[in-house]
């Protein structure tokens, strides 16, 4: 077991059993439960990314992957039976789109997103770590605070992502912190461990863009609140490129065409002119001469070198100076 | 043809009557979709749904981040940022930005805590179970290594490249040096040699190192220049061969630099026996004796 702060391996072989030390100086008041799972079909790194979650959050609980025949509201019941009150749902779709719901699961509003770049945890260039359950800080951008449903939404990460005080399973310490900010219309989500106390900071992990598609007044259902209009579903995406691919290619087959079928075009006169065939005088009819010898070869080298030497007879003429 | 419903041809019925149709073909035009924004409905959800927790338990903050320390220094303070546009596909700018929030959110939020009497120090003698293992750790340190064992090789790599080209350089010089020198004293101790210059200032120019060299040269000044130099010169040297001069003058007669002692007494054995005796055979009758005697 080691310290993780600064870059020391130190390992005591006396105190090799684990301790996790609760702090029960107070009373675990604040009764949050998340309920962490997915649908099937989730590839390696949504696996992780939710293993991590888990490992971030020690007020989660984990639930066997639901089958996808059953519709959603199903969810409420198992979370009604695993005594949880928030739920972070995983949708995998196409083994290449994931979806999250977060929800307050009872009565309360549900969101859903789109998660795009995940990196997880165990990623070689993350850096930092963190104890295991310690309490997050939580950081949003002023932005949240702007528009309604940023502000429901920041609400409801408050209460999903931080870990309630005097929990059983947390450490008393708080050592790193969690921001969510909004760019580019999408939510950042990042995990970043203090270092010393002028806040320096290192990154633990795991990370990911939320893209919000929509908010439900209900827990995996009712009316919707709130739609993204900037929201384009993956499918969309992928059509709209494959689309403009089969442009390009229509135009250039078209131009093609068009330049062919130019060519094969009767050319027509424009404008006839009825004095063209004044000056025509067809030719006359010579006697067909047949030839029964082969015709002489033509001087054509004599007359070269002829002119050859006649080059060089006005040269010299001119060189003597009589030209 | 778009496919005319019976209330849509109802509706077209009456906007005929009410003479609100123009001539032409009337297409319906599909409204563009408008996305949802139950504005009052997010505001009441967000009250029904709000804990009024004390800040103890739930520890978030607001902030903007801080203010780029660097970036004001070399002047680059980016006004965009500075109102919260973050440009999302500079990956360096923006998750500097990330950073810089989180920044701020610690420096807000370290003394509330402390206020509040939770540590954020943990004690070195504190074990307990880390988010990552120390195995994974280890591989990360290992990583973090081997790049900047990568970067130094490289670095001294072209460090020694650069120096080879120097070294080259310095030793080209020093070569080029040597030969210089050693053609200016030459051309000094010949000088010296036909009495040009009766000067031994040529001697003092490395005496440092050349202590030796002087003792063997001061006897060659007194010698003078070779016999065969000598002899050269009286033949070719100071405009050549004197047609018709004398010889066997009193000068001439007189001057005893010719005589060598040991030829003279026929001592100068050594050029003149062969090198020694190299093992010498016998003659054919001292070896028939030798033979007999056996």
């Amino acid at each position: 077991v080691t310290i993780a702060n600064d870059l020391l391996l130190f390992f005591d072989q006396e105190n090799v059993s684990l301790l996790v030390l609760p702090d029960l100086s107070g009373k675990w008041k604040n009764k949050e439960r998340v309920l962490v799972f997915s649908s099937r079909g989730i590839n390696f790194r949504t696996r992780h990314l939710m293993q991590d979650l888990k490992t971030m959050m020690p007020h989660s609980k984990a639930d066997t992957k639901m089958d996808r025949k059953d519709k959603l509201f199903v969810v409420n019941e198992v979370c009604e039976i695993k005594n949880c009150n928030k739920c972070i749902f995983f949708e995998a779709k196409k083994n290449m789109d994931l979806y999250m719901w977060v929800s307050n699961v009872p009565h309360g509003p549900s969101a859903k997103f789109l998660v795009q770049n995940v990196h997880t945890l165990a990623e070689l260039k993350m850096t930092g770590n963190c104890l295991k359950g310690s309490r997050p800080l939580l950081s949003f951008d002023p932005k949240f605070d702007k528009e309604p449903h940023y502000a429901l939404l920041k609400e409801l990460f408050t209460q999903t992502f931080s870990t309630p005080q005097y929990h059983p399973k947390s450490q008393p310490f708080v050592d790193h912190v969690l921001t969510f900010t909004i760019a580019d219309k999408r939510i950042w989500f990042r995990n970043y461990q203090i270092i010393e106390e002028d806040a320096s900071l290192v990154e633990i992990g795991p990370r990911f863009v939320l893209n919000l598609i929509k908010i439900f007044q209900g827990s995996f259902g009712g009316p919707t609140l709130y739609e993204n209009p900037h929201f384009q579903s993956p499918n969309m995406c992928r059509r709209l490129m494959r689309m403009e691919k089969a442009a390009r290619q229509k135009e250039r087959q078209m131009v093609k065409e068009i330049r062919l079928e130019k060519r094969k075009e009767v050319k027509e006169v424009l404008t006839e002119d009825v004095t063209d065939d004044v000056f025509v005088t067809p030719a006359e009819e010579k006697p067909k001469e047949v030839e029964h010898e082969a015709p002489r070869p033509s001087k054509s080298k004599k007359k070269k070198k002829l002119k050859l030497t006649e080059l060089k007879k006005r040269t010299l003429l001119k060189r003597k100076g009589l030209r | 043809l778009p496919s005319l419903s019976l209330s849509f041809l109802i509706q077209l019925q009456e906007a005929f009557s009410k003479g609100l149709l123009k001539p032409g073909l009337n297409v319906p035009l599909e409204e563009p979709k408008k996305a949802v924004n139950n504005i009052e409905g997010l505001k009441m959800c967000l009250a029904e749904f709000k804990k009024n927790l004390p800040w103890v338990e739930r520890l978030d903050l607001t902030n903007h981040p801080a203010v780029d320390v660097l970036a004001k220094i070399e002047g680059t303070l980016n006004k965009k940022q500075s109102s919260g546009e973050i440009d999302a596909e500079d990956d360096f700018q923006r998750e500097m930005y990330f950073y810089r929030q989180a920044q701020a959110t610690v420096l807000e939020a370290l003394p509330k805590l402390k206020k509040l009497q939770i540590p954020t120090k943990r004690p070195d003698d504190y074990f307990a179970e880390m988010a990552k293992t120390d195995q994974h750790m280890q591989k990360v340190r290992k990583k973090l290594m081997q790049k900047q064992m990568a970067i130094e090789k490289s670095e001294k790599a072209k460090k020694l490249r650069e120096q080879r080209k120097f070294g080259k350089k310095v030793q080209v010089e020093v070569l080029q040096k040597r030969q210089k020198a050693k053609k200016a004293m030459m051309t000094a101790v010949k000088k010296y040699q036909k009495g040009m210059t009766d000067k031994l200032d040529f001697l003092e120019g490395d005496q440092e190192g050349k202590k030796g060299s002087t003792a063997s040269k001061s006897q060659m000044s007194k010698k003078g220049p070779n016999a065969k130099r000598k002899y050269k010169d009286q033949k070719f040297g100071f405009g050549g061969k004197k047609k018709g001069s004398k010889w066997n003058t009193k000068e001439s007669f007189n001057d005893v630099s010719g005589f060598r002692a040991k030829t003279a007494h026929g001592k100068g054995g050594k050029k003149f026996n062969k090198g020694g005796k190299k093992n010498k055979r016998p003659g054919k009758e001292t070896r028939r004796k030798m033979k007999a005697r056996k």
